[in-house]
């Protein structure tokens, strides 16, 4: 079983396509449904988790991108900046996931992309403005 | 016998090349294995450091005379309003001044942080025009090289110990300690604890007027006693005796700086500070300043503080140690709280070994204090007469 998170970003010609009902019913995927915003009739964003077997979700991923909409990995929409970062670690109790957290050693900034929901909490807790979220 | 050393014995070891020299991090385990007489006997300085938000921060600036002159009355410098209530061509630019036309995404501290890192930053004046000042307008550019002085002069920074700013009301608020979620979701803090400058000398032994340190980067020193400066320590419960209040004013040279060291922050809802690097050398005198220097997190108590209280004194909820919240987890009212620090230890101890390094290289001397902070202070709040 593999596990990702994806963006898929819907245009105005394919909001209204029921894909997550079809990448469970066709492709047989686990969907966890992190995030959704949507404008109708302008397109909108849906961040996913998926499991599956490897062929699956590729399989899975080839529907959606044939009917147009835009496939992004998380980790592409959300951007920590570690040169702005100074390491204070304001971010890091404000996560709901437990994306963030200091190094044991270093006292460093690590951050966790698979633990992340695409929230923002951390962009506006950063007093640096080192981390972005396009979503 | 006990070891006594004095500041010009210090130096004359620094000057060749003989001085042994640790930071606040590392003299722990050393006083442990050796004890505090072994350990007084071989170390001669432990450095400490911090970096973190200090807003009460700011630069004293002159321009030099345009031609015709102009004895400026009101002045912005990228949009930020410097206060010009001095000499002609002298202002002094707070730290967290907000810019008039970006408001809390742009402050004194990126004015700050912008000059440091040699960007042209744009300087509008006015006056109503004197005899001897003719000139009621100018708009021009400055940078760190066309100006005279910028002198960063910091009227309260390096905090002995902050408090931890919780929040008990059911809704998000948004303070100077960060955001602070609803029902105790959160605690955040802000030292750089058994790193931290004034919590390695808490009686301010070694520290006082003329102490030379480092800042931003530079060499700076110690001004004067810092504002609110309350250097009592705080009883109650057993065991867990807090110091709290002691500060520092601090002044250096701007243009030596670096924003390696120095760094302009936005606190959402709140507004903009700086965040300025401060490190300083802790000459080892005595075994007592030895016993000082060697304290550790789990030594180093502070309050939880309920910031939702809008009121000066705010409601306790107990103490804690900064090795619990080190942690990344402390218990409040029988629920775990995840933690935050605000100030970069990362940082402090990056400062520390830096200030070590430099001492090392016989490049920093130890300064004796011309005078000594007061032992006591009263700690007095705003009256409201009519």
């Amino acid at each position: 079983m593999l596990s990702k998170k994806v963006i898929f970003t819907f245009s105005p010609q394919n909001v209204e396509k029921p894909v997550t009902y079809q990448l469970i019913k066709d492709y047989g995927l686990w969907v966890n449904i992190l995030q959704a915003k949507f404008e109708p009739s302008l397109g909108g964003k849906l961040v996913l988790e998926l499991k599956g077997e490897d062929e699956q979700i590729k399989e899975g991923l080839n529907f959606v991108r044939q009917i147009g909409v835009r496939i992004e990995l998380l980790e592409q929409e959300v951007i920590w900046d570690e040169k702005k970062c100074i390491d204070c670690g304001a971010c890091i109790s404000i996560c709901p996931t437990g994306v963030l957290s200091l190094d044991k050693e270093t006292f460093k900034l690590k951050f966790d992309y698979e633990k992340c929901i695409v929230c923002g909490n951390c962009v506006e807790a950063c007093p640096l403005q080192a981390i972005k979220v396009t979503f | 016998m006990t070891i006594q050393r004095t500041y010009e014995e210090i130096n004359t070891k620094i000057r060749s090349g003989k001085a042994v020299i640790v930071t606040a991090e590392e003299i722990i385990p050393i006083v442990k294995e050796k004890g505090i007489e072994k350990a007084t006997e071989e170390i001669d300085v432990v450095t400490t450091g911090t970096f973190g938000p200090m807003c009460s921060s700011g630069t004293i600036i002159n321009f030099g005379h345009s031609d015709p002159p102009i004895r400026m009355q009101k002045v912005w410098l990228n949009d930020v309003e410097a206060y010009a209530g001095l000499a002609a061509v002298d202002v002094y630019l707070g730290a967290t001044q907000l810019s008039e036309s970006q408001g809390m995404e742009y402050g004194g501290a990126h004015v700050i942080e912008d000059l440091i890192s040699g960007k042209k930053i744009k300087l509008k004046a006015i006056s109503q025009g004197t005899d001897c000042y003719p000139r009621r307008e100018i708009e021009s550019y400055i940078t760190k090289e066309s100006i005279n002085q910028a002198v960063l002069f910091n009227p309260r920074n390096g905090y002995q110990n902050y408090n931890v700013a919780v929040n008990t009301s059911d809704r998000k608020i948004y303070t100077y300690m960060g955001i602070l979620l609803p029902n105790i979701g959160n605690a955040n803090y802000c030292t750089s604890s058994q790193l931290s400058p004034l919590l390695n000398d808490p009686e301010f032994i070694t520290i006082g007027i003329g102490t030379r340190i480092f800042l931003g980067g530079a060499q700076g020193y110690i001004a004067w006693e810092g504002t609110q400066f309350y250097p009592q320590m705080l009883k109650g419960e057993e065991g867990k005796a807090i110091y709290k209040g002691g500060t520092l004013a601090v002044v250096g040279d701007l243009k030596k700086m670096s924003t390696d060291y120095i760094r302009a922050a936005t606190f959402k809802g709140y507004g903009v500070t700086l965040v300025v690097g401060i490190g300083i050398p802790i000459p080892i005198l005595n075994s007592k300043i030895m016993k000082n220097a060697a304290v550790k997190d789990e030594d180093i108590w502070t309050e939880i503080i309920d910031y939702s209280f809008p009121h000066l004194i705010k409601p306790s909820l107990g103490r804690v140690n900064y090795k619990q919240l080190r942690e990344g987890n402390i218990t409040i009212r029988g629920k775990n709280v995840p933690t935050s620090p605000l100030s970069s230890y990362a940082k402090a101890r990056e400062i520390a070994q830096r200030l070590k390094e430099e001492i090392l290289r016989g490049k920093f001397l130890l300064q004796e204090p011309i005078q000594k902070f007061p032992k006591e202070n009263k700690f007095k709040s705003l009256l409201e007469i009519h």
